[in-house]
């Protein structure tokens, strides 16, 4: 299934560049005879510059590296009490305008983090589609993209792995570590629509196509580490519409999602069989950023459902995720950061006292409270290193993979981390 | 056709430096510290005087000019004094929001970041050599 639709969309991807180099040549051709009129015309050429293909093509990447430290649980592979080098994070990405309203973007992603991808860690497309330009006026722009998309929800999903383009090493709750792969990226297609006006820019994406499969996902809904058969992504769509004041001083953002994924059973007896997954989150996000003080603050609040079930009965829990952050330049190339983040599974059981009972599992396990403090130092513009402190009080976050005893899960925990990074 | 150019060669140079229209955008002019300048190397009739034209232009949302060629913005690295200058004075934004602007699509693949130049020099040397470019320069620079 998965290899299927990565076939479809390498070959949507070359069909189109085939079709994109063809209606160069034609413009090309087309070019250069009005501008042998124009001389004829005016006497000489003001224009002699003939438009490389190079000149369209641009070559960006980014590497970083974190170590952890922590006590009471693991993260990123084995940091309990110990040093664990287990998150690392290299992206390449090409991209080509072809054409004033065809373009072409591709992005490859190295990732190793913890036992989510084993100690050899995963490469994977993280995006790659032709963005196709309908209107392009100076203050409206509206275009299709179809390939994989990433998924533009709250302020930091899609460039979630690109350790610059974030506040801290560990995101916000919002931005579930479990559920990174799932909401990554969109396999489908996309309606984008942008509006300059005097009052501020406004931005509305429309993603529509199926998501990806997640075992830490599968694991958190069954609670059974033995499950055996994994998730199958349904037709879903994510949409955002995005308000930025003064260039981006005020940001405002409302995202919506509308996930659904069935499950591919393992062998004849196994009791998920026909187990359906829909869940279907909104986040209100909204962001001050001022020379040297910036304050962000989002919300999420998550409506899931989990049915089918041959051996349980069907459940609808209520996630809510919040975070309020402040951000204060101490230079202009230092900056601290302080964060509290809240997490709980399921706002009708906000201490975990039924989940307990249901699961036998601790009840800590149905909700997080986190403070942060960091520091980020932008060396240069390529260069960033910066480290960060956390007190946490619950676990819902912790990876099922990383602490798989989860009787031994600690309720308040601290983790020490640092990361370098580099990107060009 | 070659030919036709080479022969030209020297009416060319002349007329592209007097294509480097320079604008007056909102210059705060102060004797004692150095003026930064908006530069344009472009046939198409623009005038870059709104504070929002030029925010288009440099969080590459604008992407072409009004005749259809495609805008090609120089910048200098975000720890650039004159680039800092530039940002403040000409944009009214911090360098840091043009940074998170260019990160989403540079990283998305929703579009291309400008292009970093390293010095004043280089940044002259590309303006007049790139047609349909934009940039910014120191002003005394400009004038020599």
């Amino acid at each position: 299934m998965k290899l299927c639709r990565l076939k479809i969309i390498l070959y949507c991807l070359s069909l189109f560049s085939y079709i994109a180099g063809a209606a160069e040549h034609i413009l090309d051709a087309v070019q250069s005879d009005a501008t042998s009129a124009d001389i004829s015309q005016q006497g000489f050429d003001w224009t002699p510059y003939q438009k490389a293909w190079h000149d369209d093509v641009q070559l960006h990447g980014f590497l970083s590296q974190g170590l952890f430290n922590s006590s009471g649980n693991n993260v990123f592979g084995n940091s309990k009490n110990s040093v664990s080098a287990g998150l690392t994070e290299v992206g390449l990405n090409i991209s080509y305008q072809a054409l004033n309203n065809l373009s072409f973007a591709l992005q490859g992603l190295y990732r190793r983090a913890g036992e989510s991808t084993g100690s050899a860690g995963e490469v994977s497309l993280d995006f790659g589609f032709v963005d196709l330009t309908l209107i392009d006026l100076s203050a409206i722009r509206i275009g299709v993209r179809g390939g994989r998309i990433k998924n533009s929800w709250g302020l930091y999903n899609e460039t979630r792995d690109v350790s610059f383009t974030h506040p801290t090493i560990f995101l916000p709750l919002i931005y579930f570590e479990r559920s990174r792969s799932m909401m990554l990226a969109m396999d489908g297609g996309q309606v984008y629509a942008d509006y300059n006006s005097a009052i501020g820019d406004f931005s509305f994406k429309f993603n529509y196509g199926f998501m990806n499969d997640n075992k830490e996902l599968l694991l958190s809904i069954t609670a059974n580490p033995n499950v055996g058969g994994h998730l199958d992504p349904e037709k879903s769509f994510m949409t955002q519409l995005r308000y930025d004041i003064d260039g981006g001083k005020y940001i405002f953002a409302l995202s919506y999602a509308d996930i659904n994924m069935g499950y591919v059973a393992y062998g004849a007896f196994d009791p998920y069989a026909g187990m359906q997954t829909h869940i279907y989150p909104i986040v209100v996000s909204a962001q001050y950023n001022g020379e040297s003080f910036n304050l962000t603050g989002e919300y999420s609040y998550q409506w899931n459902e989990f049915s089918n079930f041959s051996n349980r009965a069907d459940a609808r829990p209520i996630s809510e995720h919040w975070y309020i952050q402040a951000g204060y330049r101490l230079l202009d190339n230092v900056e601290f950061t302080v964060r509290y983040d809240a997490s709980v599974q399921d706002i009708s059981d906000r201490k975990g006292e039924l989940f307990q009972q249901l699961t036998g599992l601790p009840s800590h396990l149905a909700y997080t409270k986190d403070w942060v403090v960091g520091l980020r130092w932008d060396i240069t513009p390529a260069w960033m290193v910066r480290t960060e402190y956390h007190w946490i009080h619950g676990a819902s976050m912790v990876s099922a993979l990383d602490n798989p005893d989860a009787m031994n899960i600690a309720k308040d925990w601290n983790i020490y981390a640092l990361q370098v990074s580099f990107r060009f | 056709m070659r030919q036709y150019f080479m022969g030209k060669g020297r009416v060319l140079k002349i007329y592209k430096v007097c294509r480097l229209i320079i604008v007056h955008a909102l210059l705060i002019y102060t004797p004692c510290s150095l003026a930064v300048e908006v530069i344009t190397h472009t046939d198409a009739s623009v005038s870059l005087t709104q504070v929002k034209d030029l925010r288009a232009i440099f969080s590459m949302r604008l992407r072409y000019w009004p005749d259809g060629s495609k805008i090609r913005v120089f910048v200098l690295p975000d720890n650039n004094a004159l680039h800092k200058k530039f940002v403040k004075e000409k944009l009214h934004m911090f360098p840091h929001q043009l940074r998170r602007t260019w990160d989403r699509m540079t990283y998305t693949g929703t579009g291309q970041p400008p292009v970093t130049v390293n010095s004043n020099a280089e940044m002259l040397e590309k303006i007049q050599n790139t047609p349909n470019a934009i940039g910014y320069i120191e002003i005394n620079e400009a004038n020599k």
